[in-house]
């Protein structure tokens, strides 16, 4: 499903960010990258969603090849793909369904089946009843739920999370990741970037860990290790 | 065509939704739009001026008392030939006398004299208008040729060379300050707008970035900034309309003592009304949305 074969990034020729990254991750996997801050998690995001392109190597998001995507098409994968940021990236000036429905709208998705679908998903986020207020007026765990039912909303085959528990107390992100393991029950691949020890441990699932640009550690069922 | 409709629906909820940001733009817009009206204004009436002053020129050549009818028809004709001369007036020898009696009804010895004269001592004037008054020099010089030269008196010119050059000096400095002031505004204008526009848009840098992240492509995120332009181009443009209209009914009763000809600037703006309001909505439009466009590119690369 994601498939990264010898991937570097350099901002500048002296200093990698990420080194010849040899990497699978396979249909329906929930997967956790780790690492210290520098390590290169972030920038690993950055080249899934074309934020950038890598130096050396080749990408490949399905059949798709992704290493080289002209910025006309950028749009088109990142409607395949559900990303939640740690800053939540939500649009200020739109309600809590405006922007789960921004999602579709960008891709031309009819209103009648929005009309029918936003519901549903802050239905399974818990959100029902706060459609109408402005993320201003969201708590951050409730804001992070809206970026996630904004993530699903597409039924996208990926979700990739940066952080998603970085701003929140422990009992939201107990909430968060409980439903992410939910979505990936439904079959949807999570890639899940994170440095949170007790998340990590608790998930029990395969773990990642980067550092200095490099995969030092790629257990099946692994533990936080650094 | 849903995408179509969605840019209309985000172009409105943006400016209901940053109605502060959307008033001051469109503020910021009217404020200039009117300074310009004001500047043109003062254009207009300047050019009006010097074109009343130019009118009142003219030069008279004096010609002799037995010059034949056929004569004068002929240095007539050959002055209409220039394509510099408006107009050439014939004053007959009996409405230059007439005009001389009028000129001097008060003045006694004046009369008396003309009456010792006996009959009619003048001859027949003809009163010459040019386009500007710096042509004048030539006719002069086309005139004074050994054919007509015995035939003409004098001229009024003359006596005037100086004022006449003084005129010309002056209105051709008054035309161009109008210019360089014209262009000056033209170039503070054009900042004022541009930055405005970028500010406007630099406020909304992370929802554009955001918009990208979420898989809008560049046409659906630019898509209700450029509306928004042309939103707030005819709204500023309208409501400077409507404010010319009535500062301009205002001020034309004061125009109006300045300017004995009729001359009045709700008139002026009426009749070129489609013309000067066209010329502003298009320039106010590709400069908001050359500059929103502008303002973009960045975030859009995201």
């Amino acid at each position: 499903m994601i498939k990264l074969e010898g991937v570097s990034k350099f901002y500048s020729p002296t200093a990698p960010v990420l080194r010849d990254i040899n990497l699978t991750i396979a249909p329906g996997e929930f997967v956790s990258v780790v690492g210290q801050s520098g390590a290169g998690k972030t920038t690993l995001v950055k080249l899934l969603i074309a934020e950038e392109r890598p130096t050396k190597g080749q990408i490949a998001i399905g059949d798709w090849d992704i290493t080289g995507i002209a910025s006309s098409i950028i749009p088109y994968l990142r409607r395949q793909i559900g990303v939640i940021f740690q800053d939540f990236k939500l649009l200020p000036k739109k309600t809590v369904a405006e922007n789960v429905a921004f999602a579709l709208e960008v891709a031309g998705e009819r209103s009648g089946r929005i009309n029918q679908v936003v519901p549903q998903v802050l239905n399974i986020v818990g959100l029902n009843g706060k459609a109408g207020r402005y993320p201003s007026q969201l708590s951050g765990g409730e804001q992070q739920r809206v970026v996630i039912a904004r993530s699903l909303v597409h039924r996208p085959k990926v979700i990739i999370a940066d952080e998603p528990t970085g701003n929140l107390d422990s009992i939201n992100t107990g909430e968060i990741i409980e439903i992410l393991k939910k979505i990936n029950e439904f079959g949807t691949t999570i890639l899940l970037v994170t440095h949170n020890r007790e998340v990590v441990n608790h998930l029990r699932r395969r773990v990642i860990t980067l550092a200095n640009g490099e995969i030092i550690n790629d257990d099946a069922e692994g533990k936080y290790v650094l | 065509m849903y995408s179509f409709f969605r840019i209309i629906r985000f172009a409105l909820q943006d400016i209901g939704r940053n109605l502060g940001l959307s008033t001051m733009t469109v503020f910021i817009l009217l404020l200039m739009l009117l300074s310009i009206n004001t500047l043109w204004s003062m254009d207009v009436m300047t050019k009006e001026a010097v074109r009343l002053v130019k009118e009142q020129i003219n030069i008279s050549f004096y010609l002799t008392p037995a010059i034949s009818d056929k004569s004068v028809s002929e240095i007539k004709s050959y002055l209409a030939t220039f394509p510099e001369i408006t107009q050439v007036d014939l004053l007959t020898r009996d409405q230059v006398l007439q005009s001389f009696k009028t000129r001097h009804q008060f003045s006694a010895e004046v009369l008396d004299a003309l009456s010792e004269l006996g009959g009619n001592p003048f001859g027949p004037t003809l009163v010459v208008k040019t386009k500007e008054p710096g042509d004048y020099r030539k006719i002069i010089q086309a005139v004074s040729v050994p054919e007509y030269d015995p035939l003409i008196e004098g001229k009024s010119f003359e006596g005037h060379e100086e004022a006449l050059d003084r005129i010309q000096t002056i209105t051709n400095r008054i035309e161009r300050v109008g210019l360089g002031l014209s262009l000056l505004f033209a170039l503070i204008s054009f900042l004022i707008i541009f930055n405005t526009i970028r500010v406007a848009i630099f406020t909304q840098r992370a929802e554009i970035s955001i918009k990208r992240l979420v898989g809008a492509n560049n046409w659906f995120i630019r898509g209700p900034y450029l509306l928004e332009s042309l939103i707030f181009t005819v709204v500023s443009v309208a409501l400077t309309i409507l404010i010319m209209y009535f500062a301009t009914r205002y001020l034309d009763r004061y125009v109006s003592v300045v300017f004995p000809n009729g001359f009045s600037l709700t008139n002026y703006y009426s009749s070129h009304m489609l013309y000067l309001f066209g010329i502003q909505t298009v320039a106010v439009l590709l400069l908001t949305v050359f500059s929103s466009s502008l303002a973009m590119r960045r975030q859009l690369k995201v």
